[in-house]
This record gives structure tokens, C-alpha cells and sequence, in this order.
């Protein structure tokens, strides 16, 4: 459905700006656009919730958000995860309060109705007396996420009763998960809470930041390069050892970019200790292992808003590595609220996870240093974004955004050893047009039914 | 506890606020001690007001003088967007409370914290609000403060970054 203001017209001119290289700028604020976005992307797509390591025993609970959707993900006595709206039945009211804790029953501070961790509607005060026993209290449980589906402990929930299987959706995006999830005996753990802050910037802003522009990392986090916060990338250093960076574009929007060495570097595995060596060639493939030896740096993104960064960073003159998961939960168009966890290999000596997690409260995090200075470059995109001009959507101010970065120049590298197309070259922006049509194919779905030819 | 040390340890606190607030950043290094632990757990929501609230297995920083040294030196560069350019800041203290620590050369000092932000031209102050807990060490004759630890009063902040030191 098409709102506000916008025509088809519209999105034919973006369809064929986009085929040039180019975005038109309006697209990011606009709010008729973010309208579209919360139903046409937010409602049909996988949306990360949790991993099962915040989900310890029966009773765990933890309470999320996809967009505006108060959800409650929760352990059942059998182990299972499950996922609810989470807000009473009976009128709507949000039903859990705390972000997390451990409980057998759920119960409404408005008129005292209950349930179990199944969902299902166990108490109603006076309930006999008040709605005799003829009402039947299945049909008033607690109303499922219909698709909540897991892969390697990332629980995902999806609004779309319709949509394909998050397997499909990740597709060989998968192969490269496994590479950060997949490389330890037991997985990966979340340690601490996620952080959680509002940042003025619009979600596809900050996911493409993050997911597909290893470029911005030359200016915007200069000074934690002269402070030694973050190792010198050895493709940027033109160091002797200096590997293909490679950006690796994936169906469904998804995508990499792996900063690497040419030879096994000094500190292989990203500086894990060297005793988790031999786990990581075991659990992984050769090409993955291969990867993960010589890799500096591993960022990317499963669309919509979530990304991910395996970095080497530290404060206190050593460098760790460590999992970030982040989410962009979109409040307005241009308003973001920040969920960042950490996350640890379950295997890794104590000691490393400690280290780790400091080096990322310094990095990345509220507090960490390359965050900062991201949250002040989303908010003067924002600023810049949503004047006359920029908003014009003639397009008579050349008010269009560059992504021509590699465009018809960079060509696959046939020798990557992984899934998806790899570009050897990680300042690229073809990840971020990679993006940008599968938003535009999400927003248009249904548009063009009745003229395919045309569009 | 004496008026002119309870004096001595406002002012401290009011000299450390200025100087944050005038972004002597260096200068603010020299009140920390050496060994300081600094921590800003986080707020989080329970269900019941029977938890504890203050999550001590999540950090906003966990920081050492080596640490937060890196972080200061990395805002006296030219590319520390966060402050370039500089924001305004103020540092409000109140409510400042001290008692005897466990050793006689410290001293055990509470106080309430309102940070304002002003950045470029934004219309809006972002306002965090926390509670501070210190362990003041006399060190060499001076005051240092030996320990902090940040109570935040919000589970989601509402304010940009913490790029700030509070």
C-alpha cells in the first residue's frame, strides 16, 4: 500500500536512479517512507529478538521489540522457546514490564488475568462468576509471534504467518554465521545485558554504516587508529603482508566484508588464545578456518536492522577480539534505539572473556570510542536530510546520495572460497546497493502486479 | 566528620565537575589514583521492586587510569567527532555525603549527578542523571579519588553516546 504522498511514479524514478548508482536522498527520512518501511519491511521480515544464552532455564524470560510490537520471549517448562505479543488479551495492556527475569506465570496489573509460559490463560479474577464457564479460555492465550524460528542460538521472530523459513531467508548467509557462531564447542554466549540508547539516525543509515561501508573507517574512526584502539588495517597499511579484502554480497540484502592478512599473521584467529586453535580447525570448514586465521576484521549485516562486527580493539595497549550483535529498532525516521549485545565464545578461557568485554565497552557499546563518533555522524545525516531540497522528489537539486564506489569497476573474485558474490575490494559500495534493492523489491511488492512489464 | 573536610571534598568534587566541563580532560587524569577502578553498571528494569535494579554483570564502562588515559588522549586529536566541535557540558553536583571508609587514609563520598549536553545547534539538551558513589584516598597529602561507580537512573539512555566522563 502506498502512503501519504508517494506514487509509483516515485519509486519507477528510484528504480532507475538506483540502476545508475545513485539513491535518491528523500527515500532516507521521508516519512510516508518510513510508514511503508515499519509494515512492508519490519512486518515480512526475520527481526532478531535473542539468543537462547539470555534464555537459561524454564521460566527465562526476556522482554524485546520489533518496532512498535512489544514482544515476550520466554523458556517453557519443556525448554522450548516461544514468543508473544506482549500485551493482555484481555485490553491491550503491556503485559510485562522488566527486561528479563525468570517467572511460571505472567499476570496483567489491570485486571489480574494470567499466563503461563505456554501462553495460555490460566486465571481470570472472579472469572466463573463474571464470565460463566462457557467462555473458553484458549481462544484468550496469549497471541504467538506466528513465526519465531532459531539458527545457532539467534532466536529471530517473524510477524509474516507467510514468510519463507528463516533458513531460506538467511541462505548463505549462514556459511559465514557459522564462521562466527559455529567456531567453538558450545557456541556463543551473551555476556551482560545489551546496551540500549536512542541515537538520532534513521535505521537503514545506521545498518548500512554498519553492515556495507568499511570506507567511513578511514575518517570517521581516524583517532582510534592514532590511538592504537584499533589495530592498522593491514589493506589500508599497503603492509607487506597485506591480504584481498573482500566484500561479500548475499541474497535477501545480507552481507560481509572480511579485512585479511595474505599470510597466516603473527596473531591468527583474531588474537583468540592460542589453546582454542585446534577447536576452531576442527568445527570449521578448511576455507572458513582459513578465513577466520587470517581475518582482521570480520562486519556485516542480516537485513533488515541487524548487524554484526568481530573486530580487534582495546584500551589498555592489547587488542581482543569479540561478537557484537546489534539491533536498530527504528522509533521514527529519524530516531534509532540501539540495542548492542557482546558476545563470547562459551569456551574461551574466563580470563579472554573479561579482557574482551572491556575492549568492547572501549570500542563499541554507548561508551565505546568508534560508536561515539558513528552516533554523531548518523545525527548529521539526519540534520543534512530533511530540508526543501534534499526532500525534493524531482530530484531538481541533484539531491541523490553516491553509492558508485566499485560501481561497474570491481569484479568478483571467482577464487573466494565462500558462498554469495565477493568482490575483492571492501570500500565498495556494492553491499549497500545490495540493500537498497532489497528494500526497494520489499516496498514494491504487489506494486507493479498489474504493468510487470514496466517496472 | 569535620566541616572543613566535608568543605575540602565538596570543592573537590566542584573542581573536578569545572574541569570536566572545560574539557581539561589531562588535568582531570591527575585527581584519579593510579590503581582507580571506575564502573558504570547498568540500570535495568525487574519485575519486581524486590531485585536489585543496578545489573553488576553489565557495564557501561569498566575502566582503568590506563584505559581511560587512552580515552582522553584520543579526544586531543583532531578527529574525535564527538568533540569536534566541542560540545557544552555541565557537570551538576549535589547531595554529596561522606563517611569513613575501611582505611583512615580514605574516606567513602556519595553525591547525585546531573550531566547537561549541548551539541552544535540542536535545540534539544540531552540530560542523563545518575548517582555517584567514590572511595577518596589521601595520597602524598592530596586527595585522589581512588574509586568511582555510576548508578545511571535510566535502563535505555537518552542521550547520544557516553562519550562524556562522569
Amino acid at each position: 500500500m502506498l502512503r501519504g504522498r508517494l506514487t509509483k511514479e516515485m519509486f519507477y524514478q528510484m528504480k532507475q536512479k538506483m540502476a545508475e548508482g545513485v539513491l535518491p536522498q528523500w527515500v532516507l527520512t521521508d516519512p510516508d517512507i518510513y510508514e511503508m518501511e515499519v509494515e512492508n519491511i519490519f512486518g515480512r521480515t526475520w527481526n532478531f529478538l535473542a539468543h537462547e544464552s539470555e534464555l537459561p532455564e524454564p521460566g527465562s524470560f526476556v522482554t524485546r521489540w520489533i518496532v512498535d510490537d512489544p514482544i515476550l520471549v520466554v523458556r517453557t517448562n519443556s525448554g522450548e522457546i516461544k514468543a508473544f505479543l506482549n500485551s493482555c488479551t484481555h485490553r491491550g495492556m503491556h503485559l510485562c514490564t522488566a527486561d528479563f527475569g525468570n517467572k511460571k506465570t505472567f499476570t496483567c496489573a489491570y485486571h489480574g488475568w494470567s499466563f503461563n509460559l505456554d501462553g495460555d490463560l490460566i486465571g481470570i479474577v472472579q472469572g466463573d462468576r463474571l464470565y460463566g464457564e462457557e467462555m473458553d479460555r484458549s481462544k484468550w492465550g496469549l497471541r504467538p509471534v506466528p513465526r519465531v524460528e532459531t539458527y545457532r542460538g539467534m532466536i529471530f521472530g517473524n510477524i509474516d504467518p507467510d514468510a519463507m523459513s528463516l533458513d531460506e531467508y538467511l541462505g548463505d548467509m549462514k556459511w559465514y554465521l557459522d564462521m562466527l557462531l559455529g567456531r567453538s564447542d558450545g557456541g556463543m554466549e551473551v555476556r551482560g545485558k545489551p546496551h540500549r540508547w536512542v541515537a538520532a539516525a534513521n535505521w537503514k543509515a545506521t545498518a548500512e554504516n554498519f553492515a556495507a561501508d568499511p570506507y567511513h573507517v578511514l575518517t570517521t574512526h581516524r583517532s582510534t587508529m592514532e590511538m592504537g584502539i584499533t589495530p592498522m588495517n593491514p589493506n589500508q597499511q599497503r603492509r607487506e603482508n597485506a591480504g584481498t579484502p573482500h566484500q561479500v554480497v548475499l541474497p535477501h540484502g545480507h552481507g560481509i566484508n572480511i579485512g585479511s592478512f595474505k599470510e597466516r599473521p603473527e596473531h591468527p584467529y583474531q588474537h583468540m588464545p592460542e589453546s582454542m586453535w585446534e577447536m576452531f580447525e576442527r568445527n570449521l570448514t578448511p576455507e572458513q578456518a582459513d578465513i577466520f586465521c587470517k581475518a582482521n576484521v570480520m562486519v556485516g549485516g542480516v537485513y533488515p536492522n541487524l548487524s554484526f562486527v568481530s573486530p580487534l580493539h582495546g584500551t589498555e595497549g592489547k587488542v581482543h577480539n569479540y561478537l557484537s550483535f546489534r539491533v536498530w529498532r527504528p522509533l521514527g525516521p529519524e530516531k534509532v534505539e540501539v540495542w548492542s549485545w557482546f558476545m563470547i565464545d562459551k569456551a574461551a578461557p574466563e580470563e579472554y572473556k573479561e579482557d574482551a568485554y572491556k575492549s568492547y565497552l572501549g570500542s563499541f557499546g554507548a561508551s565505546g570510542t568508534l560508536e561515539q563518533d558513528d552516533t554523531e555522524i548518523w545525527a548529521r545525516v539526519v540534520t543534512g536530510s530533511k530540508g526543501l531540497m534534499v526532500r525534493n522528489k524531482e530530484l531538481s537539486y541533484n539531491n541523490v546520495s553516491n553509492y558508485l564506489m566499485g560501481f561497474g569497476k570491481v569484479m568478483p573474485d571467482e577464487s573466494f572460497p565462500g558462498p554469495g558474490i565477493a568482490y575483492p575490494m571492501i570500500f565498495n559500495d556494492a553491499l549497500a546497493r545490495n540493500m537498497h534493492e532489497y528494500w526497494f523489491e520489499l516496498m514494491t511488492r504487489g506494486l507493479f502486479d498489474d504493468e510487470g512489464a514496466r517496472a | 566528620m569535620n566541616l572543613e573536610l566535608y568543605f575540602e571534598i565538596q570543592n573537590l568534587l566542584y573542581h573536578e565537575a569545572y574541569l570536566l566541563d572545560h574539557r581539561l580532560y589531562k588535568e582531570w587524569l591527575e585527581l584519579l589514583a593510579d590503581d582507580i577502578e571506575y564502573r558504570m553498571p547498568m540500570r535495568v528494569t525487574t519485575e519486581t521492586k524486590k531485585l536489585p535494579d543496578i545489573a553488576n554483570d553489565s557495564m557501561y564502562f569498566h575502566e582503568t587510569k590506563a584505559s581511560l588515559s587512552t580515552r582522553v588522549q584520543r579526544l586531543y586529536t583532531n578527529s574525535a567527532w564527538i568533540e569536534e566541535t566541542a560540545p557544552r557540558q555541565r557537570h551538576f553536583v549535589s547531595n554529596i555525603v561522606i563517611a569513613p571508609a575501611s582505611s583512615p587514609e580514605e574516606l567513602k563520598v556519595r553525591s547525585y549527578l546531573q550531566f547537561h549536553r549541548s551539541r552544535a545547534s540542536d535545540k534539544e539538551i540531552e540530560i542523563l542523571s545518575c548517582e555517584r558513589e567514590d572511595i577518596f584516598r589521601k595520597v602524598n597529602g592530596e586527595w585522589k579519588i581512588a574509586s568511582r561507580t555510576i548508578y545511571p537512573d535510566q535502563a535505555v539512555l537518552n542521550v547520544m553516546n557516553l562519550g562524556m566522563f562522569l
